[in-house]
């Protein structure tokens, strides 16, 4: 009767799997200015809890497990609410030490610095394709957006991080 | 800008705290009371058990025939129970698996592997060998949005009475006993290709419903033992109580019988005709309300699993040609 064998998920193998997700998902939704890991460990707390309530026929579970990450990024957002992102910008851009100066200028750090800039709406769509690594679909599931609507926005995002790009190599 | 600097910020999660993470999910999960739902993959679980005891022990008395050395089961009709919850848990933990009750014996033959996606019902067709039948009703906005073959499987078993009867001690049953001769007897478990079709019926969240089917599984095994009694000591194991088990045992058809324990969060089960063959339908509440129907028809078994309503689910099921 294998039809009926939906064996239970591997926990070992989708840890494995996921954590690097969520993971980078929360560091392109919020850059170095949060406790990324203490945003993960959250988003795998409630997610292990829950999980016999996951089913499989209803989403991928990446998609799901996307899903709550992106509530505890909104919780964190309210709970920090006063902190404006701009702040955050510029205090990953600012700073006047040769080491910061030399982490300015790796890409990571310019990226973040761009990111930060972002509407909320780009910066999560942008954190779920490159951080968490969704497919537009899976985007699309995780976030009541149509595909094509998802392509739109990150396609619009990645134009104008890249005109940013090159105006500040100039 | 190029799209690789867009992963720029990528880097992997510190492996100390990776470590931490999981030691503390781990410890937060001893720390949870124990649960009282029985998901469907436990219950998916529990029927492969069962199944497969069924079948391991489903052997005529006798069987005079030039070529009877083994017996032949297959899938016919379908059995509900509600059995002991409780001691399915305990059959599904690394102590009580199906390998230890079968004498840790088992020769993978053929490993089926992960199910394959295929693009098409023909596809999956001609990867399965068979036709693949499908549902001729659908609820509107229906459509198709996977598809997957499982590969055949084959096994080879060698029954182990010792271990069986230490795993009887074990739960306990301790009026019955493995027959002797059954101890060192070689079964073979051949498991069919599996062809899952799965349905979406709406828009993106909508409900789905998925399809299995598959020739029947066939467990080829030595003649010559009481199957009856071999059935009780299945049933027993089960969970079912001495008398019932007993009495059960006398009357079922154990060549052609797929016994299906009730999980605990079913709500409702009833033995259903479609399209002119036996079959059962089981309703569970998991996330959402599940229908779920089993049968079988031309040699071949039929699953559906649907989150909508039972009648649709049977309207489905009474179509597929």
């Amino acid at each position: 009767m294998r039809w009926i064998t939906a064996a239970e998920p591997d926990w070992e193998a989708v840890y494995t799997e996921q954590l690097p997700r969520v993971y980078n998902f929360f560091r392109y939704r919020f850059g170095a200015s949060v406790d990324v890991e203490d945003l993960t460990a959250r988003t795998f707390e409630k997610a292990w809890v829950a999980r016999h309530r996951y089913r499989r026929d209803v989403a991928a579970f990446s998609t799901w497990l996307m899903t709550i990450a992106r509530n505890v990024a909104v919780d964190h957002l309210r709970a920090t609410r006063r902190h404006v992102p701009l702040e955050e910008a510029t205090a990953i851009a600012g700073g006047d030490s040769p080491e910061a100066d030399l982490i300015r200028s790796s890409d990571a750090q310019r990226l973040a610095s761009l990111l930060a800039v972002l509407p909320e709406r780009e910066r999560e769509l942008l954190a779920l394709k490159y951080g968490a690594g969704l497919t537009n679909r899976a985007i699309a599931a995780a976030t009541g957006l149509s595909e094509s609507n998802v392509g739109t926005i990150l396609h619009r995002a990645v134009q104008g991080l890249r005109a940013q790009w090159t105006q500040g190599q100039k | 800008m190029e799209d690789a600097r867009m992963y720029a910020l990528r880097q992997d999660p510190p492996q100390e705290f990776a470590a931490r993470l999981k030691e503390r999910l781990l410890r937060e999960d001893e720390a949870l009371p124990a649960r009282r739902e029985w998901p469907l993959m436990k219950m998916a679980a529990s029927i492969v058990a069962v199944a497969a005891i069924s079948a391991l022990l489903t052997v005529p008395a006798v069987r005079a025939s030039a070529v009877a050395f083994l017996a032949l089961f297959r899938i016919v009709n379908f059995v509900a129970l509600e059995v002991d919850p409780g001691r399915f848990k305990a059959l599904g933990s690394e102590e009580f698996s199906l390998k230890q009750l079968i004498g840790q014996h088992v020769q993978e033959i053929q490993d089926p592997g992960p199910a394959t996606a295929v693009l098409s019902v023909a596809q999956a067709g001609s990867l399965a060998g068979m036709d693949v039948r499908e549902p001729a009703w659908l609820p509107d906005g229906s459509r198709i949005i996977e598809m997957s073959v499982t590969r055949e499987g084959l096994a080879r078993v060698t029954a182990d009475t010792t271990r069986l009867n230490q795993v009887m001690d074990a739960l306990g049953i301790t009026d019955l006993r493995a027959p002797d001769r059954l101890d060192g007897q070689v079964m073979t478990v051949r498991v069919p290709p599996v062809v899952m079709v799965r349905y979406q019926h709406g828009g993106e969240g909508a409900r789905t419903t998925r399809l299995f089917q598959a020739r029947s599984p066939e467990v080829t095994m030595p003649t010559g033992v009481d199957i009856a009694a071999l059935g009780e000591i299945g049933l027993r194991i089960a969970g079912l109580p001495r008398a019932e088990a007993r009495q059960f045992a006398r009357v079922i058809d154990w060549n052609s019988t797929m016994i299906l324990p009730l999980p605990p969060n079913s709500t409702s089960f009833k033995q259903v005709n479609i399209a002119g063959n036996p079959g059962i339908a089981v309703q569970y509440e998991d996330s959402s309300d599940t229908t779920m129907i089993l049968w079988s028809s031309g040699g071949r078994v039929f699953g559906l699993v649907s989150i909508q309503e039972m009648e649709q689910a049977l309207a489905m099921a009474n179509s597929v040609r």
